[in-house]
C-alpha cells in the first residue's frame, strides 16, 4: 500500500519563486495538452508550437500590458488576503462610465482632458462597485468570492440593458450596439503593436506606486497584515473593516482605469450582449496574480506568459477549434497545478512503501 | 395553469439537486467553489451522451458519475494537501468550463449535422414524467436530510466539517468521510445539472459557461443554511423567479436583462438575509469550512 506523507520543510524550498510558478506552467500546459489529444484530437505538437510562436507575436504587448495592471488590481487585494474575483465586473462598470463621457458629455471638445477624465471616473466606478462587495464581506461577513462572482454577472447585464435601451446607437448598421465614441479619444498606438501608449504610462505609474505603496506606506502595512494575520490588525486597533473594504476598493479601482483605458483604445464602443464579448480580462488577471507569487515585480513577466496562452487560444479560435474553451482549458490547468505546487514551497511530500 | 406549474419543476428539480448536493459536501467542511465549472460540465456531459446514445436517461448516469469523480478529487486534494480550498475550487471551475466546451461544441455540431431532433435524446417534459422526478428529488432531500441527521455517516460528515482534527482523535477517517461527501455530493450536482440540459433549456448552448446558475444554487443552498429540507423552500423561490421571470417581463414591459439580473441580485439580497438576521445563529456553517486541514503529528 502506499502512502504519501506531507512534511512541513524546516526551511522554506530555495527559489521557490521562481520553481513553482514555472513548473507549474509547465505541467498546466502539459495537462491541457493530454486534454486536447483525448478530447478533441489536436496534436500536442501543433499545440506547443502555437504556443511558441504566441509568445513572440506581435499581440502578445497589448494584453501583457492589459494583463499587468490587471494582475496589479488583483495583487492589491489578494496580499490582503481579500479574493476579489469580481474584476470582470468592475472593468465593466468602468467602460460604462467611459463610454458615458464619450458617448453624452460635452467634455469631447478637450480630448486630453476628456481622456484622463475617463480614466479617472472609470476609476471611481470600479472603486465603488468594488467597495459594494467589500461592504457585504466586512459588515455582513459574506464571503467575498461568490459574491464579487455574481457582481459580474449583475455589471453584464446592466450594460446589456444600457445598449441594448437607451445607449443604442444611431450608425451601427443593424448591429446591437452605441455609437463609435469621438475618433479624438482614442489612445495612441505603440508602432509596431497592438499596444496603445497610454496604457503603458498608467501601468508605470500604477506599478510603481501599488510598489511603493506596499513598501513604504502605512496602508500597504495594514494591507499586508490583513493577509497575514488579521488579529494583531484588530488589536493594535485598526478599524479591520475599514482596511478589507479599502482592500476592494483600491483594487477596484485598478481595474476600473483599465475598463475605461480597454474602451478608449480598443473597442471604441459597447456592443450586446456584453457578456459574449468580453475579453475575460478579469477572469485572467487572476491566473497573473497568482503566478507572481503576488510579487508586484514579478507580474509583468506573469502577464507575458499568460497572455501568450491567451493569443493561442485566439490563434486557436480563428482555425476553428474553439479558443475560448482553449483558454479555459489552460486558465484551470495552470492554476490547478499551481495551487498543488505551491504545497511544496513549505511542505515536502513522501511516498511511503 | 396546470401548464405553468408543470412548467417549473424542471428549473425546481436542477435546482433543488444541485443545492442539495452543494450543502451535503459542504457539510463536510470543504469550501466548494467549483460549482458553477462543474454543473456546466455535468449539463454538457449529460447533452453530448444523450445525444450521441440517443438516451437521455444514460446521459443523466454519466454526468453524475463524471461529477463525482470531480468531487472526490476535490476531497482528496482539499483534505491530504494542505491547500487552499478556494484557489482549488476555482481552477477546477475554469476547467470545468474548458472542458464542457471542448466536449460540447463537438457534440453540438453532430446533433446539428445529424439533424436530431430534441425528442430523441431528452427527457419528455410531460407531467406525468416530471411529476415523478419531482417526488424523486423531494424524496432525495428527505433521505440526504435523514442521512445527516440519523446515521453514522451524517455524523462523520458533520463532526468533519465542524473540528476534523477532534472527529479524528475520536476515530472518524475524515479523509475518507469527505472523499464519500464529495462523491455523492457531485452525484446530485451532477444528476441536477443533466436535467438542465435535458428537461429545462433543451439542448446546449455554446454560451453555457455564461449563465452561472450554478452561483444561484451556490446561493439558495447557503440561504437555506444547507439544511436539505429548508432547501425545498429556497429553490422554489429562486425556481418561480426564474420561470416566470419571463411573464413578469412582459406584463412590466421590461428588457430581458433585467429579468436575466434578477436572480444574481436576488441571490445576494437572500445571503445577506440570512447572515444579519438569527438564522445564521440557527443554521451556522460548518466551522472548519473551508479551512486546510493539516495534521503535523502524522509526519512522525
Amino acid at each position: 500500500m502506499v502512502r504519501l506523507i506531507v512534511l512541513r520543510r524546516t526551511k522554506p524550498l530555495p527559489y521557490a519563486s521562481i520553481l513553482i510558478p514555472v513548473s507549474s506552467i509547465i505541467l498546466g500546459i502539459i495537462l491541457s495538452a493530454i486534454i486536447l489529444y483525448f478530447l478533441a484530437g489536436i496534436s500536442p505538437l501543433a499545440l506547443f508550437s502555437l504556443i511558441i510562436r504566441s509568445f513572440i507575436s506581435p499581440t502578445v504587448v497589448k494584453d501583457t500590458l492589459i494583463l499587468t495592471l490587471i494582475g496589479l488590481s488583483l495583487v492589491i487585494a489578494f496580499r490582503a488576503s481579500i479574493w476579489n474575483i469580481g474584476a470582470e465586473g468592475q472593468i465593466h462598470m468602468g467602460m460604462l462610465v467611459a463610454a458615458w463621457i464619450a458617448l453624452f458629455t460635452p467634455l469631447t471638445s478637450a480630448p486630453m482632458f476628456a481622456k484622463i477624465t475617463c480614466v479617472l471616473a472609470g476609476a471611481v466606478a470600479g472603486a465603488l462597485w468594488a467597495a459594494l462587495a467589500g461592504v457585504l464581506r466586512a459588515y455582513v461577513g459574506l464571503d467575498e468570492v461568490p459574491i464579487t462572482l455574481m457582481l459580474n454577472y449583475v455589471a453584464y447585464y446592466v450594460l446589456d440593458i444600457l445598449v441594448y435601451g437607451p445607449w443604442r446607437g444611431r450608425f451601427t448598421y443593424g448591429y446591437i450596439r452605441t455609437d463609435e465614441i469621438p475618433e479624438d479619444l482614442w489612445l495612441t498606438l505603440i508602432p509596431g503593436t497592438t499596444a496603445h501608449m497610454e496604457v503603458l504610462v498608467v501601468a508605470i505609474i500604477i506599478g510603481l506606486s501599488t510598489w511603493l505603496m506596499f513598501k513604504y506606506t502605512i496602508i500597504g502595512l495594514r494591507l499586508r497584515i490583513l493577509g497575514s494575520n488579521p488579529e494583531f490588525l484588530r488589536s493594535a486597533g485598526v478599524n479591520v473593516k475599514h482596511v478589507m473594504v479599502l482592500a476592494l476598493a483600491l483594487s477596484g479601482a485598478v481595474a476600473g482605469a483599465v475598463g475605461a483605458l480597454y474602451l478608449l483604445g480598443d473597442t471604441h464602443r459597447i456592443s450586446y450582449p456584453v457578456e459574449a464579448q468580453t475579453a475575460g480580462y478579469g477572469y485572467l488577471g487572476i491566473l497573473v496574480a497568482w503566478l507572481s507569487m503576488l510579487d508586484v515585480r514579478a507580474i509583468p513577466l506573469a502577464a507575458y506568459v499568460v497572455s501568450s496562452l491567451r493569443i493561442t487560444g485566439i490563434t486557436m479560435q480563428i482555425a476553428g477549434l474553439g479558443g475560448t474553451a482553449i483558454v479555459f482549458l489552460f486558465m484551470g490547468s495552470v492554476l490547478l497545478t499551481y495551487t498543488i505546487a505551491k504545497v511544496f514551497s513549505e511542505y515536502t511530500i513522501r511516498v511511503q512503501r | 395553469m396546470i401548464e405553468d406549474l408543470v412548467s417549473v419543476l424542471p428549473v425546481f428539480i436542477t435546482y433543488y439537486l444541485v443545492a442539495l448536493g452543494h450543502g451535503f459536501f459542504e457539510k463536510s467542511g470543504v469550501l466548494n467553489l467549483a460549482i458553477d465549472g462543474l454543473f456546466v460540465l455535468g449539463a454538457t456531459v449529460a447533452f453530448a451522451v444523450a445525444a450521441y446514445s440517443l438516451n437521455p436517461w444514460t446521459g443523466l448516469f454519466m454526468s453524475s458519475i463524471v461529477c463525482s469523480l470531480f468531487g472526490a478529487f476535490i476531497a482528496y486534494m482539499a483534505t491530504k494537501l494542505p491547500i487552499s480550498h478556494g484557489a482549488l475550487g476555482l481552477s477546477l471551475m475554469f476547467l470545468g468550463y474548458g472542458l464542457s466546451l471542448v466536449i460540447g461544441i463537438p457534440a453540438n455540431n453532430y446533433v446539428y449535422a445529424a439533424a436530431l431532433k430534441p425528442s430523441a435524446y431528452t427527457i419528455p417534459t410531460v407531467m406525468n414524467t416530471l411529476m415523478v422526478l419531482f417526488i424523486a428529488s423531494i424524496l432525495i432531500g428527505i433521505l440526504l436530510h435523514y442521512i445527516l441527521e440519523n446515521t453514522k455517516l451524517g455524523a462523520m460528515v458533520r463532526a468533519s466539517g465542524e473540528d476534523p482534527h477532534t472527529a479524528e482523535a475520536l476515530g472518524v477517517d475524515v479523509l475518507k468521510t469527505r472523499i464519500i461527501a464529495g462523491a455523492i455530493g457531485y452525484a446530485l450536482i451532477g444528476l441536477g445539472s443533466a436535467f438542465f440540459t435535458l428537461t429545462w433549456r433543451i439542448g446546449w448552448d455554446p454560451k453555457i459557461y455564461l449563465l452561472g446558475h450554478g452561483w444561484i444554487a451556490f446561493a439558495i443552498s447557503l440561504a437555506a443554511g444547507r439544511h436539505p429540507i429548508l432547501t425545498i423552500f429556497t429553490a422554489s423561490l429562486f425556481a418561480g423567479l426564474v420561470r416566470y421571470q419571463y411573464v413578469v417581463q412582459t406584463t412590466l414591459g421590461l428588457s430581458t436583462e433585467i429579468t436575466k439580473m434578477l436572480p444574481f441580485i436576488a441571490a445576494i439580497i437572500s445571503m445577506t438575509v440570512f447572515y444579519v438576521t438569527p438564522l445564521k445563529r440557527k443554521l451556522a456553517s460548518p466551522k472548519s469550512l473551508g479551512k486546510p486541514y493539516y495534521r503535523e503529528e502524522r509526519t512522525v
